[in-house]
């Protein structure tokens, strides 16, 4: 492995909880467990072993694509105060190792996906890592307000791999799954971006509050919270989930609009806490595991 | 007249110590690995027998 932070005339190695840090673990969890109810909720039987090395997969991926973001963004990180203090720009790290580290990562889990699951995961996979730093992070994110919406696509992905390996086929309930993950993202990040606007701002990021401003960004919040909240309901009438998932999501979307609203018919003044935003982001982040807890509960449970 | 910038004096217990925690770390995890492709390919062998 590569060496870091030059000290006297030797190097030290990096630490490898800075190289753990480059995968971004919290992200991770949620990409874990979406990716683990899109393989649950699949109506076939998979060995448990192949099911964690899958699983497993899609974690390394989503940690590679992690490392390769934080690499690609290192400059802009040292810029906002949130990501000040990441591996990269603290220097605690250097490029060249966590470049070497993203790819090595990268290559890794599509050769273990390919070896426990099958190839059309293993190309979904690769879509997805290429995706998040091609196309979201080195593409759109630095040129466009419009970043989170398309970029979510990125994060959307795991339950459809999820599922893709554990059946080798795409089926209607991960896409919606899918489209919910999709819908969800925008008024996820955008709450978070009201709320460190100055961050952005500082680093030159386009983030929707940044260049639209903050009245357009909270009704695009509540328009998105709307269509999401159609989205993820949508499986229960088409038959492809039971009542328990069908009452659990009308009754957190619901909530997930009321909370919307707050934040998409209100105004910040001087000095406030934006506390309507911090909740929203907070319950967004809590709506989309439990939404996707009742998929499965609802396959296993009531199957 | 500037001064050169003084170099931090070379650290070779921290240096011994990152170098230890790294070949552990790397030590497990190759015989996690292990393990998790023998079973994978036991689990395989399973579904094509």
């Amino acid at each position: 492995m590569a060496q870091s932070l030059t000290h006297g005339e030797m190097t030290l190695p990096a630490d490898w909880r800075d190289l753990f840090a480059l995968t971004k673990p919290r992200v991770m969890s949620l990409v874990v467990f979406t990716a683990l109810c899109g393989l649950l909720a699949a109506p076939v039987s998979v060995s448990p072993v192949l099911g964690f090395a899958s699983i497993l997969a899609i974690a390394l991926g989503a940690g590679a694509s992690g490392a390769l973001n934080q690499w690609y963004e290192a400059g802009l990180d040292a810029k906002m105060k949130r990501t000040a203090n990441r591996p990269l720009p603290a220097g605690r790290l250097d490029p060249q190792t966590a470049l070497q580290f993203g790819v090595g990562l990268a290559a890794f889990s599509l050769f273990l996906m390919l070896f426990a699951s099958n190839w059309q995961a293993t190309l979904l996979l690769a879509a997805s890592i290429l995706f998040y730093v091609f196309v979201y992070t080195m593409w759109l994110k630095p040129r466009t307000p419009q970043n989170i919406v398309i970029g979510g696509a990125a994060g959307a992905f795991p339950p459809l791999i999820g599922w893709v390996a554990a059946t080798g086929s795409v089926a209607p309930l991960p896409v919606l799954l899918f489209l919910l993950i999709f819908l969800w993202t925008p008024p996820h990040f955008w709450a978070l971006a009201l709320f460190v606007r100055s961050d952005y701002a500082a680093a030159g990021i386009p983030m929707m509050p940044v260049v639209a401003g903050e009245r357009a960004t909270r009704r695009q919040v509540l328009l998105y919270a709307i269509i999401m909240a159609g989205a993820a309901i949508a499986p229960w009438p088409l038959g492809y989930t039971g009542a328990l998932y069908g009452w659990t999501s009308a009754i957190l979307s619901a909530l997930f609009v009321l909370l919307s609203l707050r934040v998409g018919t209100r105004q910040s003044a001087e000095g406030d806490l934006m506390l309507p935003e911090k909740r929203l982001f907070a319950f967004s982040i809590a709506y989309l595991f439990i939404l996707f807890g009742a998929v499965v509960a609802d396959r296993w449970v009531l199957a | 007249m500037t001064e050169e910038p003084t170099k931090p004096p070379f650290d070779e217990a921290e240096y011994r110590r990152r170098q230890r925690s790294r070949a552990n770390l790397m030590a497990w995890l190759l015989g996690a690995l292990a393990i998790l492709f023998f079973l994978i390919t036991i689990a395989k062998m399973q579904i094509f027998q």
